[in-house]
């Protein structure tokens, strides 16, 4: 029973998506860009417990969305990645250990409402890195994510989508969709607590840094 | 299909019942179902069929049938309430969709303490020297103050009976489970005694095997209860009552983490009545109980790995008065004062709280038809605000047999000391948990000590104090008595609740995760409908159906629905939608539907009694599986499940008695998400009475 109804939404989900990429390219804002899937990126994180509190610390995983792939670059990296963490390359520090120094013009801020159905660029709200909080907050149900700590799982918010101004002011939308190896659909105690920090996300990437939308 | 087998089971019983009792109708027993008295409703005895508002009973008739062992095995079977476990293990009983923390939960008349967690554990209470259960429903802060927001659990316990008598019980079942109970009672004229000891064993049960946990680790406990009733003079009558409640079990945090937790508990009571005139009487009450749990875990060297410690003081001076006026009416009034201390690891201080407060209460049979009970409380706290508390409930009989009954209350809990005190950080993740009242001292020490990113909620927020979570309660009743076997009472109730504390994040740490503190914000409701059909089929055999229809909802959760800002997704690779008012299932652990169904019956020329009983729990979520942090219905739910439960006793003379029985006949159980079920168990039980 469970699994038909699963089936039908999964059918029904299948076909809203493509009636959608159809009306979408009609909009003027649309440029028919691609949506890239991005799976398993591992964003490792090394706590030290013997300090009270605990100490996250190691080094930060960078992506560069103009390639498409993880950098060492300490320049060309638009976003990075550790545990639930997740910089950009903009502003300026935050006090968080071990994290690379900001040399581009990165801002981001999340918006929500549907990830194909976010199509404008809303230059006013992007803000960057600093001394008070990170652009994507951190923390349960301030930013990308929510945890349950009694099941101690960390679960993407449905509907909330990172708008990016890249570093080199081009731009990206993103949807993260599992912190866990292989994106399992039910995280059971053995995931949560071994296959965590795979993070696979979607997104979309605009190259013209004077385009309103994606 | 096991239902059908069940069905044709209890088919035939019927059967058998109703043929047997049509040729053997001298040997059977007398119904004690008379109307039952109960004290809870009102603090004075009135028959449970003169009360305006909703009320259930448990007679010890009922409890000996079903060869019940704790109180969590009595009350799951009840219309409405169901129980339900923490994340610690505690299990807790939710009463007209409202958690376990808003029941008030007493023996004889005063409450029980412990919630270390919110949840008062009820497998903690046996139920060998029970008299009856008596359960109000709906708002009761009128009378009872803090914690009465869904309503009253009271456990009486037993008077002895003329004579001395002793009593034997013993129990034992699956999991290598032994119930031992022993009772010895001499009420003479001048006065009566009572003791009670029982011992309870178990080795727990492990529902996930591949693991170093158990999901509940053996345990073994010990209840001691003594009473005493006597004349100091002759106006004057004195009880003293003494309880201890100790218990230890294992504790296993990993395979290398091993330790133990341990519980002690007392009550005594000290009650003196007086009668110095007619129409008056003078009670005075002073209870006192301490709740002390420790828990350890040592490393696999044998070193402390960590320690904690709950340590909990209560005590109540009370003094009521009684007056019965002339024609039909009765007045009660109460002046008290609470006391509560608590010492705990990880909290800010040693909180104590002083309470005094005063209520009173009328209550009359205003015409042949009409009964009115109406009363207010207040309540003074040394860290809240005042609280006041009405009631007015009605009840009007139409004929002899309809009548229609309905109530409106207020309820309030006080924060919990955890809530204001609690000065918390997690070893292993790193987030801290502050109470309300420690924030504007503990921050800024975390601030200067460099832990702090950025602070979210400013500080002078925290400047006016929390205030206690509040209901309004309504509820419309009616009572038909088809004739004397066969009743049937249906209920309708709302709860509006506000000012649910909850806890928010208020600042950022430079490790990366949060610093969390309670604040008053949701406002929920629940409502529903509850219904009792009972038929007394003929003296041997009584058949009864119970049915809860519950919506149980947030308010500012149903906003955010209604106004499209909630997303939801089937798995990781489907695409997000938007999710409407519809799909908003509500709050966690409530099953729109329960039901219960049970058969008691009696076989006299075999001296055998017994009962067949089922409960039914529709589809409910534990806890969002979608990330969106609410309950909707593209979550992963706990499937609906029916428990059935089977009962035979005989009895071996007048002084034995031999019983058995299997609970949970098809072995449902749901690893995991359901810990209080461990599946079937079966168990075989005995007794011995001197009379």
């Amino acid at each position: 029973m469970k699994k038909q109804i699963l089936l039908t939404f999964g059918l029904a989900g299948l076909l809203t998506f493509s009636a959608c990429s159809k009306e979408d390219s009609d909009t003027p804002q649309n440029t028919n860009n691609d949506s890239v899937l991005v799976s398993n990126l591992y964003a490792p994180q090394d706590t030290d417990y013997t300090q009270n509190p605990p100490a996250a610390s190691g080094p930060f995983v960078k992506f560069d969305f103009s390639t498409g792939a993880t950098t060492t670059s300490d320049t060309d990296w638009d976003i990075a990645f550790r545990g639930t963490t997740i910089l950009i390359n903009g502003g300026s520090s935050s006090g968080i250990l071990d994290a690379p120094q900001r040399t581009g013009n990165a801002g981001a801020y999340i918006a929500d409402g549907i990830f194909d159905e976010i199509n404008s660029i809303n230059s006013g709200a992007f803000a960057q890195d600093g001394p008070d909080g990170l652009a994507i907050p951190t923390g349960s149900g301030n930013g990308w994510y929510t945890y349950d700590p009694t099941q101690l799982t960390i679960l993407p918010i449905p509907g909330k989508v990172i708008v990016l101004r890249t570093a080199d002011n081009k731009y990206a939308k993103i949807e993260i969709l599992s912190y866990y190896k292989d994106a399992p659909q039910v995280i059971n105690e053995q995931i949560a607590l071994n296959d965590l920090r795979y993070y696979t996300f979607n997104y979309v990437y605009q190259d013209d840094a004077g385009a309103s939308g994606f | 299909m096991r239902n059908l087998v069940f069905l044709s089971v209890f088919l035939w019983f019927s059967n058998a019942l109703i043929a047997q009792n049509k040729v053997k109708k001298a040997d059977s027993i007398k119904p004690q179902e008379l109307d039952a008295v109960m004290v809870s409703a009102t603090r004075t005895k009135r028959q449970m069929s003169s009360l305006p508002m909703p009320t259930q009973f448990i007679p010890q008739k009922e409890i000996e049938a079903i060869n019940a062992i704790r109180l969590t095995d009595l009350l799951d079977e009840q219309t409405g309430l169901i129980t339900v476990s923490d994340f610690g293990g505690g299990q807790g009983v939710q009463m007209q969709g409202l958690d376990s923390q808003y029941t008030l939960v007493m023996i004889d008349g005063v409450p029980l303490i412990g919630r270390s967690a919110g949840t008062l554990d009820l497998s903690r209470v046996t139920v060998g020297n029970i008299k009856q259960i008596e359960i109000v429903r709906g708002a009761s802060s009128s009378l009872y103050g803090n914690e009465a927001l869904g309503g009253v659990i009271n456990i009486i316990t037993q008077n002895p009976r003329p004579g001395k008598r002793t009593r034997i019980d013993y129990r034992a079942g699956s999991f290598n489970t032994h119930d031992l109970r022993a009772q010895y009672t001499d009420n003479n004229l001048l006065d009566q005694w009572s003791v009670f000891l029982n011992r309870l064993s178990s080795d727990g049960y492990d529902l996930v095997e591949n693991d170093d946990l158990r999901t509940v680790e053996p345990y073994t406990n010990y209840t001691a209860q003594v009473k005493y009733k006597g004349d100091l003079n002759p106006l004057t009558k004195m009880q003293i009552s003494g309880r201890y409640y100790t218990q230890k079990q294992d504790y296993t945090a990993s395979s290398n983490l091993a330790g133990a937790s341990d519980i002690n508990e007392f009550n005594t009571t000290l009650h003196l009545s007086r009668t110095p005139l007619e129409h008056w009487t003078q009670e005075f009450e002073w209870y006192t109980t301490r709740y002390m749990a420790t828990e350890f875990l040592n490393n696999p060297d044998g070193s402390a790995f960590s320690e904690s410690d709950f340590d909990q003081w209560f005590s109540r001076p009370e003094l009521r008065l009684t007056r019965a006026t002339d024609s039909s009416g009765t007045w009660i009034g109460g002046l008290g004062l609470t006391y509560e201390q608590l010492k705990r690891t990880d909290f800010f201080g040693t909180p104590e709280f002083y309470a005094p407060y005063a209520y009173i209460q009328y209550e009359d049979q205003i015409t042949k038809k009409l009964n009115l009970v109406a009363g207010a409380r207040y309540d003074v706290h040394s860290a809240y605000a005042s609280q006041f508390s009405p009631k007015l409930a009605a009840r009007y009989r139409i004929n002899d047999k309809i009548s229609i009954k309905s109530s409106l209350g207020y309820g309030f809990k006080t924060p919990d000391f955890r809530q204001l005190y609690f000065d918390f950080t997690n070893t292993t993740a790193g987030y801290t948990v502050l109470g309300y009242n420690a924030v504007a001292v503990r921050l800024p020490e975390l601030q200067a000590a460099g832990n702090i990113l950025n602070v979210t909620v400013p500080l002078d927020s925290f400047d006016d104090p929390l205030r206690p979570e509040r209901s309004l309660a309504f509820n419309l009743g009616m009572d038909i008595k088809f004739s004397s076997q066969i009743k049937w009472n249906v209920n309708l109730f709302r709860n509006d609740i506000k000012d649910l504390i909850d806890t928010r994040v208020i600042a950022q740490k430079t490790n990366g995760q949060n610093v969390f503190s309670y604040y008053n914000v949701n406002r929920v409701y629940t409502q529903g409908l509850e219904t009792d059909f009972t038929a007394r089929i003929n003296q041997n055999l009584k058949f009864s159906m119970g049915y809860q229809y519950l919506i149980a909802k947030d308010k500012d959760a149903e906003q955010a629905f209604d106004s499209g800002q909630v997303f939801g997704r089937v798995n990781p690779s489907s695409p997000v939608f938007r999710l409407d008012a519809k799909d908003y299932l509500g709050l966690v652990n409530r099953s729109k539907h329960t039901a219960n169904a049970k058969m008691f019956f009696e076989l006299p020329q075999w001296k055998l009694d017994g009962s067949f009983r089922a409960t039914y729990r529709s589809a409910f979520g534990l806890f969002d599986t979608n990330g969106n942090s609410y309950l909707d219905q593209y979550d992963d739910l706990v499937a609906p499940f029916a428990i059935i439960d089977f009962s035979l006793n005989k009895a071996l003379g007048k002084k034995f008695r031999i019983g058995a029985g299997i609970d949970n006949i098809t072995d449902y159980t749901d690893p995991g998400r359901l810990t209080n079920l461990p599946g079937r168990l079966i168990y075989a039980s005995l007794t011995f009475k001197t009379k």
